[in-house]
């Protein structure tokens, strides 16, 4: 491979006075072959050119989650991404990562998103759903899920998070998922209750962002649907979510299709759907109000053939492995 | 001023461990980590955790096995009681939530490990020391213990009656410079693989406890003991697991011969790793290596089970050296990987230094002695830091908190604005840096011969007036990693001294030691470890010696090494 000249325009971020910080692009010039990676290049950039530059970073091995930025527009692990794969003509453009507070430069306050991590509890429970045997596929799914280093790029790229910063987000409701699939977990139903509060299981829009972005393969928001799944096989459905999915749910398999008519009642109830009747009269002047009597649509006995089949083998996935979970 | 009874120094396996013992004892534990915990060097362990948990295996013979492994160095009642407390410790962490692999029967799976007699390690897939820290993190959440997250301890400061008063810290997220008292102080900051260029470690493996152990008065032990992995990747030194030969991976040269049988004719590749780093440089050295290489070949394992049982080092070869091991052999080296040496203590974590004690790869208790078996290091930083954390939890219960030197604070704040005050000339810490570690591996590696040595320990006074000469570019209070860098630099530069002056000293090979021109190992004259003091007067690193401590135990004799 031969080596060519790279431009890193890296935003600068320092803080000014309380609460904002001040930024600006700077350009780095370096020599690189293709396949190096992005954080020997900073390192290189911060040891001979500008000591200032600041990064977080350690293992080098994509295992301690340190170096999570923004790369070309997307959060990675400055420490397995080789620049040749995400320069665009010669530039590449680095910031830190979104939906969280900026130290300095390119490292970000992760306090608040650990704490986010730490509202779900993120430690084995005793109680009374706990199994006495692991058997050798109990942790088909927890193995999929401990991969997770707390890097934090899934909740850089969550676009929930970005409107809604109360949401938990992908990494600790990820983690959430470890201890419910955990045989050795005490109080999974607890467990699922808390998790289908607001801002929880139900809030994930599933637009996969954290499912590309996740350098370990973690998929994150199938483990989010996996708990709303077990939520409702456990019979939490209260939920505006869960109701909203369960209506759904019940009107494809009767008619084939959404009575988006009687839609808002059975997720928002009664008095919900009152606070969004200025939504609703906005929609009837467009015409846009559905009718409350829709037919069924041709093919219905396929579909639910589909799904009865469905629910005698459901198809998992996220590991292909029969899950093994004692309860 | 803050005060604790105990304050923990790193928040790796051992450290977190230590905390939980303060917590189990209803005391006032804080945990001091430069790095959040769950970004501590531990979590980049990957092939497995040994204990002799299979009912035809017995502790017994994990010790033999340990004993030997370390060429007869090691110390014998902290190896036995490791090696006792193993099955223990393994079940404890299963209990946690620690998601062992599991044999069909649902018994914790144990694989095969380089100089073991028996397939005793256990692991979880190729990412145990992550799982195992996460597992231990999840704990310290539980137990509500107080973590100074992102601090860096610049020192660590003594009552005038020569006891720990506590610790000088740093906050990197603010630049806040402040005192912490403490009863007693438990260093758990891991190894010092920086010291050298290439190596497994990760970039915050700068060995700051042992440095400031030692300048605290605390003897270092062994430091010449430096751990070559024979399988690190060429271009970068990260770590394949010995997993990977332990799963049946080979060793092959660049003419695609499998070697290990001319070295180690009953082990071949599971012999121990300072057997297996000699034949690969003995290989490289005679020109039957490709650029400084030879290669580990999985292929023949077949794509299901590397998938299955090496997940992650199959990455790290796409990512890390654009090597697919399904299809072609990856090319490795022997590269720096673990200090056996380290802050001399008790069986205990116990140092002559009252109230400090310490655990871990920071600790030379010695369990490793000249040579660590893999799978030994995972257990050494879970039993010591539970064993030093139980024992430093019943010494602070007794002790008093001591007058706290607050001179030692402005000491520290006067030399950051010096340092930040230099102009912007002369050396950047990190060409420093670069110049040591490049010198190191070059004169203090695998082989090793007298002229280099001495030459290499003829730099560090020099280095040590570049070091007063070095600037910052950055003067800034907010993560200021350049400031971090010139402070661990001066902790490198104590312990590459160590290193090379306990080599020079000891004049035999043993374990990972090799003297080119003392290529046997001389029990009568060195069976014992070398302890390196600061003397504060000259302004460098001062050798002494201590015995082996030893059991008594006829098995243990010392006796010619094979594999």
């Amino acid at each position: 491979m031969t080596s060519q000249t790279y431009t890193f325009r890296i935003q600068r971020n320092m803080p000014g006075q309380v609460g904002t910080v001040q930024s600006h692009w700077q350009e780095y010039k370096v020599e690189a072959e293709p396949n190096t990676t992005i954080l020997t290049l900073l390192e290189t950039i911060k040891g001979g050119q500008d000591g200032t530059l600041t990064f977080r970073q350690s293992c080098r091995s994509a295992i301690c989650g340190s170096c999570a930025i923004n790369i070309g527009g997307r959060t990675r692990l400055a420490c397995k991404t080789h620049v040749g794969a995400v320069a665009k003509d010669g530039v590449v453009e680095i910031s830190p990562q979104k939906n969280q507070p900026v130290l300095r430069d390119l490292a970000i306050d992760i306090r608040p998103f650990f704490s986010r991590v730490h509202g779900i509890k993120p430690y084995l429970q005793d109680g009374p759903e706990r199994a006495g045997k692991v058997t050798s596929t109990a942790y088909d799914q927890v193995n999929h899920v401990t991969q997770c280093i707390m890097c934090g790029c899934c909740y850089s790229e969550c676009t929930m998070a970005e409107v809604n910063p109360k949401f938990i987000g992908p990494a600790a409701l990820a983690k959430a998922f470890r201890f419910v699939s955990d045989p050795r977990e005490g109080l999974k139903t607890e467990r699922l209750q808390d998790l289908a509060s607001p801002n929880g299981i139900w809030s994930c829009t599933r637009c996969t962002l954290c499912v590309d972005v996740c350098p370990k393969e973690v998929a994150p928001m199938e483990a989010i649907v996996k708990l709303r799944t077990r939520g409702l096989n456990k019979g939490i459905n209260t939920s505006a979510g869960a109701k909203h999915a369960l209506a759904f749910h019940t009107d494809i398999k009767q008619t084939g299709q959404l009575n988006e008519f009687t839609l808002m009642m059975r997720t928002l109830g009664i008095v919900g759907s009152l606070m969004e009747t200025g939504m609703a009269i906005h929609l009837a002047k467009k015409g846009k109000i559905p009718s409350p009597f829709p037919h069924s649509v041709t093919g219905v006995d396929e579909l639910r053939r589909m799904y009865e089949s469905l629910e005698r083998s459901p198809i998992d996935v996220e590991t292909k492995a029969k899950e093994a979970v004692p309860e | 001023m803050k005060s604790h009874d105990l304050i923990i120094v790193g928040a790796g396996l051992s450290g977190m461990r230590a905390a939980l013992e303060g917590a189990k004892a209803g005391l006032d534990v804080a945990v001091v980590s430069k790095v959040h915990p769950l970004r501590s060097h531990s979590c980049a362990a990957q092939g497995g955790i040994n204990a002799a948990i299979n009912p035809n295996d017995k502790w017994e013979v994990h010790a033999y096995d340990t004993v030997k492994g370390s060429d007869f160095i090691g110390d014998e009642d902290a190896i036995d009681l490791m090696c006792r407390e193993a099955p223990g410790i393994i079940h404890e962490m299963d209990r946690m939530g620690t998601p062992f692999s599991r044999n069909d029967d649902g018994v914790i799976a144990q694989r095969p490990f380089g100089g073991a007699s028996f397939d005793r390690t256990c692991y979880a897939a190729d990412r145990t020391g992550q799982v195992l820290l996460h597992t231990l993190w999840e704990r310290l959440v539980h137990s509500g213990i107080h973590v100074y997250e992102e601090c860096h301890v610049f020192r660590l400061v003594l009552a005038s009656d020569g006891h720990v008063a506590g610790l000088v810290v740093y906050d990197i997220k603010t630049g806040e410079i402040f005192g912490l008292r403490g009863k007693g102080i438990l260093l758990a900051t891991g190894g010092y693989g920086r010291v050298f260029l290439s190596s497994t470690n990760a970039t915050t493996n700068t060995g700051d406890g042992m440095a400031y152990a030692m300048r605290a008065g605390a003897p270092l032990a062994d430091l010449e003991f430096v751990q070559f992995h024979p399988t690190g990747l060429r271009t970068s030194g990260i770590l394949i697991t010995e997993g990977a030969r332990g799963e049946g991976g080979y060793l092959i040269n660049a003419e695609g011969e499998r070697f290990m049988g001319r070295y180690a004719p009953k082990k071949w590749e599971l012999a121990s790793r300072d057997v297996v780093s000699r034949a690969e440089q003995t290989e490289i050295l005679e020109g039957r290596g490709t650029n400084g290489a030879i290669f580990l070949d999985l292929r023949h394992l077949g794509r299901d089970k590397i998938i299955d049982k090496l997940p992650q080092i199959r990455h790290l070869a796409l990512d890390l050296e654009g090597v697919d091991p399904i299809d072609a052999p990856i090319p490795v080296r022997p590269t720096v990987h673990y200090s056996m040496g380290g802050i001399r203590t008790d069986k205990f974590g116990e140092t002559p230094v009252p109230g400090l004690f310490a655990a871990g790869e920071a600790a030379c208790v010695s369990v490793h002695g000249a040579n660590r078996l893999g799978g030994n290091s995972l257990l050494d930083t879970i039993v010591f830091g539970k064993i030093t954390g139980e024992h430093a939890c019943k010494y602070v219960k007794s002790a008093q908190l001591r007058d706290f030197p607050t001179n030692a604070i402005a000491e520290e704040k006067d030399r950051i604005q010096e340092l930040k005050s230099r102009p912007n000339r002369g050396l950047r810490p990190a060409m420093l840096h670069h110049q040591m570690a490049e010198a190191m591996n070059t004169y203090c590696g695998v082989y090793r011969e007298p002229v280099g040595m001495t030459t290499l320990a003829e730099k560090f006074p020099g280095w040590r007036l570049d070091y007063e000469r070095i600037h910052l570019d950055d003067k800034s209070t907010v993560f200021n990693v350049d400031l971090l860098r010139a402070v661990e630099l001066r902790n490198l530069l104590d312990l590459g001294e160590s290193i090379v002056k306990g080599a020079l000293a000891r004049e035999e090979s043993r374990g990972a030691h090799f003297r080119i021109d003392f290529p046997n190992r001389d029990d009568v004259n060195w069976r014992k470890h070398t302890l390196a003091f600061w003397d504060e007067g000259a302004q460098a690193v001062r050798l002494d010696q201590e015995a082996v401590r030893t059991v008594g135990n006829p098995e243990y004799a010392p006796m010619v090494r094979t594999y």
